[in-house]
């Protein structure tokens, strides 16, 4: 039977800005799949831009495939996912929150930056 | 020639010959095959799944990983046996603790043995994480590394409940919050804080708060102090034995043996909770963590556990 494990890498968390995600070691793993469940956000229309990460020794770090971007839109619905594939022994994401007024740490009408609060799921499988 | 058999055919297996254990195994966790249900902690939430109420110094302890140990200069350095052991990782903040529970429930009452090969790390240097120069660090002298400094605590313990809850714990202080080594194994004096003693008002941790007992004037050393192998560098792995027994039908600690130190652990006191705990009836869960006293990742690796009682 193949191993498998689910790790919540964030939690209820609330994101702004750049940001990445705690280094995870995933060596044992054939395959691999982001789940971003957006519980929240605030800003105009703010969104998640993000990359898969991936480095030989959870120190240095490279955008996996050349840096595919994915956009986690709220208003696309709550849930979102895709695979990483040939990622080699460690995971992480590499985002920005950004929202309609410009890239990076926007502010709105009340002078709070962009953000959203979300739980990131890493489902890894032998 | 006849050879007598084996006083005890369990030991003949060699994933088992390392161990001790009492006359039933009740769990053998060997990393290479899974997590073997070692999972996170984390603190209550309500009947919505409302994780904003979940206390905030229990809402992340990080997710534990299936590591094969691997380091920026050599590689993999690969567990104990085989390639996985389970790593235990902090954030690289003063103060984040990262926990991993495992959780069973009593058949009976007796010794409760809990062995393990484990290994301690604090996170080697890098331009990003700055850990060269974070605090704890000193001068390298091609022994001592900084980062031995730079590692804070790790602990072993149990939550129980007969009716009564109580907590075995052992904690081995590295440094002290001032990143003076200290080699000090530890007990709490208090039992932990709960998410219902939280709920009732009684009280409120911050996010970095050692959620175990969070006055540092509430611990208290037991046993010699006790130096372990950290092995001169942030990227060299060494498997040191820990032997720990309990006896729940006291309510009691017996002994914690570590490599070649045995501390006689019968007067270290289990301090129970005055009030009840319901939905916790023969309660049997052992939790290990790893907490840094400074802005450098802390990491604990567990290359198997062996779970054993008497009953």
């Amino acid at each position: 039977m193949r191993q498998s494990f689910t790790a919540v890498i964030e939690r209820n968390a609330t994101l702004t800005g750049e940001f990445a995600t705690e280094p995870y070691e995933a060596a044992w793993a054939r395959e691999a799949r982001w789940f971003v469940r957006v519980l929240d956000s605030a800003g105009r229309a703010p969104r998640m831009l993000v990359r898969t990460q991936i480095s030989p020794d959870g120190l240095h770090w490279c955008d996996l495939d050349a840096g595919t971007e994915q956009s986690v839109d709220p208003a696309d619905g709550p849930l979102h996912s895709w695979p990483a594939e040939g990622f080699g022994g460690w995971l992480r994401l590499h985002g920005t929150v950004v929202d309609e007024t410009a890239a990076g740490t926007s502010e709105d009408r009340d002078g709070a930056p962009a953000s959203v609060k979300v739980l990131i799921y890493l489902a890894l499988k032998s | 020639m006849t050879t007598a058999p084996h006083p005890d055919p369990r030991l003949l297996d060699p994933k088992l010959a390392k161990f001790n254990p009492l006359r039933r195994v009740l769990a053998h966790d060997d990393f290479n095959t899974g997590t073997h249900g070692w999972i996170e902690l984390i603190g209550n939430h309500d009947q919505h799944g409302d994780l904003d109420t979940v206390d905030a110094h229990m809402s992340d302890f990080r997710p534990p990983q299936l590591s094969s140990c691997n380091f920026f200069d050599v590689g993999t350095h690969g567990a104990m046996s085989g390639t996985y052991a389970l790593k235990v990782a902090t954030r690289p903040v003063t103060g984040h603790t990262g926990v991993a529970i495992r959780r069973l429930t009593m058949s009976g009452r007796g010794r409760v043995q809990f062995e393990t090969y484990f290994a301690y790390k604090a996170e080697a240097a890098s331009a990003d994480n700055g850990a060269a120069t974070a605090a704890g660090g000193g001068t390298w002298d091609a022994n001592n590394h900084p980062s031995e400094q730079q590692f804070g605590a790790l602990t072993v313990a149990t939550d129980i409940c007969d009716g009564v809850r109580y907590h075995n714990v052992v904690r081995y202080q590295n440094t002290d919050l001032d990143h003076t080594v200290q080699h000090r194994w530890m007990y709490p004096t208090v039992p932990e804080p709960t998410p219902r003693e939280h709920f009732e008002g009684k009280v409120k941790l911050p996010r970095t708060a050692d959620f175990t007992a969070p006055d540092p004037a509430d611990w208290q050393q037991f046993g010699e102090r006790q130096e372990l192998c950290f092995n001169e560098v942030p990227t060299k792995v060494n498997w040191h034995y820990l032997r720990w027994v309990i006896d729940t039908s006291t309510r009691s600690n017996v002994e914690l043996q570590v490599n070649d130190v045995v501390h006689d652990m019968r007067d270290v006191p289990v301090p129970p909770y005055d009030e009840e705990y319901g939905s916790l009836q023969n309660l049997l869960n052992f939790y290990v963590s790893v907490r840094t006293h400074t802005d450098v990742r802390n990491f604990l690796y567990l290359d198997s556990v062996l779970i054993s009682v008497d009953w």
